[in-house]
């Protein structure tokens, strides 16, 4: 599936994930392929987004994910850099 | 021989001024290059929000939501007062761009106090403030603090207090004046209501989504944030604009710099060549003379 996350200053990550878990505003929310339309808010905490076993993380807080097609967009208020975690 | 001394002081001076006018210029542009790509990388947060706000206003809900409401008008009893906020840049030698953001303003003012508001003025950017402390008008707020690089720390500062006041209802309208960043030759003064939120026009029924919490709990989270991201981008699309202009003005410096260069090296040189050409025949007419 396709996933992009932006920024209000840039989008931050355009590309493809095998997995999301997003800090959904009431707990995690994982996010596999083919997921049904969903929009929710988001809360404070840690994205991890997996790609052929391997996994970044952001910092978010607010904002919102939006599902569609394979397209996820999560569309956050804040996002903190990128960490590469095994 | 005096004349000519004078016309080359004032070759030198011209030229200094255009290597001053030519280094802004690329200043200028540099600068352009890197507020254009802000501009462009704020996009598609704002067109997801954009579209989303957009997917989710029902009639029914913008009723419930103060920030999409419309208040009534001065004389049908609704607030009194409105707020106009003017984007200016803090630095001048950029053509006529904040003349024309503030003429723009100016007539904005007039329609609203035409409509019967009494209007608070917030100038960001010295340049508008600086008109209209002379023109001895009240602002209600002057920031200059906001450089090169508008954050949304800035954009937030700024409404966050005035969406409060709509929200309270003693505002009846916030409009945005701003310079709208068509491309680097053009930057034409625009307003932009920033309140009450002009729901955008439904483009194409959004899909059925499962919706968490609800329409109306993503609405009251993402309404502020739409506000505050106009905010902005007219505060990015500003600074971007201002650029543009400057080098525009700059050019125009150094080409007509170069020209006025042209037209007195010519001078003086006709001048100096009539002077060899005098003293020649003076001193021909010296030694025929002599001759006699």
């Amino acid at each position: 599936m396709h996933v992009t996350i932006i920024a209000p200053e840039a989008s931050l990550y355009e590309g493809e994930a095998d997995a999301l878990v997003v800090p959904a505003y009431d707990g995690h929310v994982g996010i596999l392929p083919n997921h049904a339309p969903f929009m929710t808010l988001l809360g404070r905490g840690i994205l991890t987004l997996r790609l052929a076993g391997k996994a970044q993380t952001y910092a978010v807080d607010g904002g919102f994910l939006q599902v569609l097609d394979n397209t996820v967009r999560v569309v956050a208020e804040n996002v903190e850099g990128e960490s590469d975690a095994e | 021989m005096a004349k000519s001394k004078a016309l080359k002081g004032r070759i030198r001076s011209v030229q200094n001024t255009r290597k001053i006018t030519r280094t802004m210029e690329l200043v200028a542009t540099s600068k352009l290059k890197r507020s254009q790509d802000r501009v462009v990388s704020a996009r598609p947060y704002a067109l997801a929000l954009h579209e989303v706000i957009a997917g989710l206003v029902t009639p029914e809900l913008s009723q419930q939501f103060p920030l999409l409401r419309r208040p009534a008008l001065p004389a049908g009893g609704g607030p009194a007062r409105a707020a106009v906020i003017l984007l200016t840049s803090n630095r001048g030698l950029c053509g006529a761009f904040n003349s024309n953001l503030i003429k723009e303003a100016r007539r904005r003012i007039e329609r609203l106090e035409g409509e019967g508001y009494t209007v608070d003025l917030h100038c960001i950017g010295r340049k508008g403030a600086g008109f209209f402390r002379y023109l001895g008008r009240a602002i209600a707020t002057e920031r200059q603090d906001v450089g090169d690089r508008p954050t949304q720390e800035h954009a937030g500062s700024i409404i966050e207090p005035l969406m409060a006041e709509f929200e309270a209802g003693h505002l009846g309208r916030v409009e945005l004046i701003y310079a709208r960043f068509e491309s680097a030759l053009s930057a034409p003064p625009t307003t932009l209501a920033v309140l009450p939120v002009e729901p955008p026009a439904r483009g194409g029924r959004l899909p059925d989504y499962l919706l968490k919490p609800d329409a109306a709990g993503i609405l009251d989270k993402l309404l502020p944030l739409y506000v505050r991201n106009s905010l902005y981008r007219g505060l990015v699309e500003t600074v971007a604009g201002e650029h543009g202009a400057r080098r525009t003005a700059m050019k125009n410096a150094t080409d007509n710099a170069g020209e006025l260069i042209e037209n007195l090296q010519r001078t003086y040189n006709r001048q100096r060549q009539a002077q060899i050409t005098q003293e020649i025949a003076e001193i021909v007419g010296g030694a025929a003379a002599l001759q006699g």
